[in-house]
């Protein structure tokens, strides 16, 4: 495969310009070695720096800082074009299928069927952050819903335009114990997606018992297999969703492995590391190339730890952090400032839980979404982040909350004291607030004072 | 009626083979931005953040779909030591190209600059006026860059080795001296796309413009021989960064029409055509981008540019790959701002698709 020469520089975070720099450098037969869809089309290819994105609107990255690998452009070049590989999956015949709600157990029953494609408009919350742009909110803003609501309300200005995703053959909308904002924007998209699929998540509740409520899913996604059979033509075979399970597995190891190299050793900085972890969620539109991209990153990242290279210091200070930032500059901004993250709770913690493979295959998606930190209460996500904060020695957590998310309201402050109470660590809890060219001077401040206090508690 | 899409969701609906709300408009808006911002032209030319704002201002009073940074096509000849004056309030004339006579700078465009024999290439941040375009194009960026896709014309290397050398020299040039003419668009093409480098660094999607290669000026032979590569390798380097190059030629170009394609040019930017030879050379490869009379939207009055413009779009329909309304050149800097103004309503209303974003299934 690799007659053709390139070597990584020595690791690092760099900004838009010297990844301008670093391309300049990579040879032509590399640009053309990766396809997406394992499709020769020029199209399809997407070896393609920051700056080929930025012409096209997505202004954020010019002000965040980058792996400086050659694994990591494959990654963020393969991440950016998502919106073109899914036209085009609609284009070479594929069906598209919009899962919303349950991040990541309905696409691994979608990916098992022949020629589908599932996605997760959900995550379009970034793209108006990702742009600096109000587009999106204000679209559904014209269809009720305004900045009262989560910042995952962009997905229902992303439906009404037509243009940031085909129109899906089919939504499977999750809802129930889950993201009440979200769900409402759920209901409002089915007057623009005739053809949706509700599925009802149980809620885990300590004082009664898990079983019956797998049984609940693994019912709920009988119904999706029937639904998808019936779309497609396809009578799915057992065989067919456990290798489905199965795929999904290897994306899932990975991404543990990773977690791993990177909250331990820095193998990886934190704006990767939260691409890696969303990508358990539908695997940005093409599983398999995802999966190649993922055992690339990983190749890196084990190369490095072997060196004992690493793309931030060893004396950064260590955080966990708490629901994603919907503005990745945060991470940006606090790896400048001089801490790193040695662990997450995400809100997908169901997307990165290994299935049981020798169970039935429903079943053991059903089991492994029953670790979801969507469906359980706020101490099972303290749990967590206190589980991660012991495992790597963090000196604090941040919590970075939803301005308009109603379940961040209530659950920052929850989490923050169980934290306190159980670690004694310092806890900062901040609103990311609407699209901005950069942190807010006044978060910024609070940044920068919470990270003088854990430097002086060493 | 209200747009659904932004332009930068139309454009980038329409680079992917997709449907849009309707067909994005884009008379071609340069100069004349400087009358709609009330400022000179030469102010316009020489002040980036002066040229922003006027371009910034004619897009929206207009309701156009794109912005697009451009004066004239000695840009980068001037970089490289041509001189040329500032009328007061008209676009850069050239007072004096570098070369009396077509330079002997060598057949390898990789090697000469670094042996001696050849001058250095243009530096995008010091050289003549390339800094004004760069400016205005990451002021336009940060300005409206996640709703409006930012275009800076970028001369071609054919077009700038013209500004570079005695006009008449260089066209006897191609017949008596065609290895000469080489190296020097050898050399002319290494600094466009240094410059084009600097624009897609600061936000901007180059558009190559080569007007002087037109069938107007040269013939389809020379234009394959002199231009063409030239143009192609520039798109190259664009295609590097999976940027959409649209290739624009104004004048009279059925004769090399197929071969524009060949360039590899994403979208041709066509003027003095009928659209059934465009469809016919280039349509199943390119975009079309085109072509209402320029000389029209300067003299004629609102209801007959409104008019044509509405056949023009119709005719535009059979592009297979997407078409794009615009003018076949610049819209001439005295244009009456009411004739834009019908060119824009027309096409809007006839570029309508009813049927955007109905299920495909």
């Amino acid at each position: 495969m690799s007659n053709v020469e390139y070597s990584d520089p020595r690791p690092a975070r760099v900004g838009f310009d010297e990844w301008m720099e670093l391309f300049d450098r990579v040879p032509d037969e590399l640009i053309e070695r990766y396809h997406y869809y394992g499709n020769g089309e020029a199209w399809s290819k997407y070896l393609f720096p920051p700056q080929t994105f930025a012409i096209y609107g997505m202004r954020h990255l010019r002000r965040l800082k980058f792996d400086n690998s050659l694994a990591a452009l494959r990654m963020w070049g393969f991440v950016q074009n998502e919106t073109e590989r899914l036209f085009r999956a609609r284009q070479t015949g594929r069906r598209v299928i919009a899962t919303m709600g349950d991040l990541g157990a309905v696409p691994v029953i979608v990916n098992s069927f022949p020629h589908c494609v599932a996605f997760y408009p959900d995550c379009i919350w970034w793209t108006p952050f990702a742009m600096e742009s109000r587009v999106l909110f204000d679209a559904a803003a014209e269809l009720g819903v305004g900045d009262a609501t989560c910042f995952s309300r962009a997905a229902l200005g992303a439906f009404s335009k037509h243009s940031y995703f085909p129109n899906p053959d089919l939504v499977i909308a999750s809802t129930g114990a889950s993201c009440d904002d979200y769900s409402g924007v759920e209901q409002l998209v089915e007057s623009l997606a005739p053809d949706m699929l509700w599925v009802e998540e149980p809620m885990r509740c300590d004082a009664r018992p898990a079983r019956p409520l797998e049984q609940l899913l693994v019912k709920e996604y009988e119904r999706v297999v029937e639904r998808m059979e019936k779309l497609t033509g396809h009578s799915i075979t057992e065989d067919e969703l456990r290798e489905g399970v199965r795929r999904a597995n290897r994306v899932r190891k990975l991404v543990a492995r990773l977690r791993e190299l990177s909250f331990r050793d820095a193998a990886l900085a934190a704006l990767e590391m939260m691409v890696v972890e969303f990508g358990s969620l539908h695997y940005y539109s093409d599983m398999d190339e995802w999966t190649a991209a993922l055992e690339h990153l990983l190749a890196t990242a084990e190369g490095r730890a072997a060196r004992s290279e690493r793309v931030l210091p060893e004396d950064a200070l260590r955080v966990v952090w708490v629901t994603p930032p919907a503005d990745p500059l945060f991470l940006t901004y606090v790896e400048d400032a001089g801490a790193r993250v040695v662990g997450t709770e995400y809100v997908i913690n169901q997307a990165l839980e290994m299935m049981d493979e020798s169970k039935p295959p429903l079943a053991a998606i059903a089991e492994s979404f029953m670790a979801a930190s969507l469906i359980g209460t706020s101490k099972a996500r303290a749990q967590s982040v206190i589980q991660q904060a012991r495992r790597y020695e963090a000196e604090g957590v941040i919590i970075s909350g939803i301005l308009g998310g109603s379940h961040c309201a209530m659950e920052g402050r929850l989490i923050a004291d169980y934290v306190k109470a159980e670690l004694d660590l310092p806890v900062l809890e901040f609103d990311v607030t609407s699209p901005s060219r950069e942190v807010s001077r006044q978060i910024g401040t609070r940044i920068d004072a919470f990270l003088e206090v854990l430097r002086s508690r060493r | 009626m209200k747009d659904l899409l932004t332009p930068r969701e139309r454009f980038g609906l329409l680079v992917i083979d997709e449907p849009q709300d309707r067909v994005p408009v884009f008379p071609l808006i340069t100069a004349h931005a400087a009358r709609t911002a009330g400022i000179s032209v030469r102010d316009y030319y020489t002040d980036g953040a002066a040229m922003a704002r006027s371009q910034l201002v004619a897009q929206e009073s207009y309701g156009i779909d794109f912005i697009s940074f451009f004066s004239e096509v000695g840009l980068v000849a001037e970089a490289l030591g041509s001189q040329f004056d500032y009328p007061e309030d008209d676009l850069p004339l050239l007072a004096r190209p570098r070369w009396a006579s077509i330079p002997d700078l060598g057949h390898d465009p990789n090697s000469p600059a670094e042996s001696g024999h050849v001058p250095r290439l243009a530096d995008p941040l010091r050289d003549g006026r390339l800094r004004v375009y760069l400016d205005a194009v990451a002021y336009a960026y940060e300005a409206r860059g996640d709703t409006v896709p930012i275009l800076a014309y970028v001369p071609a290397p054919f077009t700038t080795a013209q500004q570079l050398v005695d006009q008449e020299a260089f066209l006897l040039g191609l017949l008596t001296e065609p290895e000469r003419v080489k190296g020097l668009l050898a050399y002319a093409t290494r600094s466009i796309v240094r410059f084009c480098r600097a624009i897609v660094g600061a936000g901007g999607l180059p558009i190559l413009v080569d007007p002087l290669a037109s069938g107007s000026v040269i013939s389809a032979e020379h234009y394959r021989e002199f231009a063409l590569p030239s143009e192609a390798e520039v798109i190259r380097f664009l295609h590097r960064y999976d940027l959409d190059v649209v290739l624009h030629i104004c004048g009279d170009t059925r004769a090399t029409i197929g071969m524009m394609a060949e360039t590899g040019a994403d979208l041709l930017s066509i003027d003095r055509i009928e659209m059934a030879d465009v469809v016919a050379g280039a349509g199943q490869a390119c975009r079309i981008i085109g072509n209402y009379d320029t000389s029209a939207i300067l003299l004629a009055d609102p209801p007959t540019v409104e008019a044509a413009v509405a056949e023009m779009v119709v005719a535009g329909r059979k592009c297979p790959r997407g078409f794009v309304a615009a003018t076949g050149c610049e819209v001439p800097v005295e244009t009456p701002p009411e004739n834009v103004r019908a060119f824009v309503r027309a096409a809007r209303q006839a570029g309508r698709n009813l049927d955007y974003g109905r299920r495909r299934n």
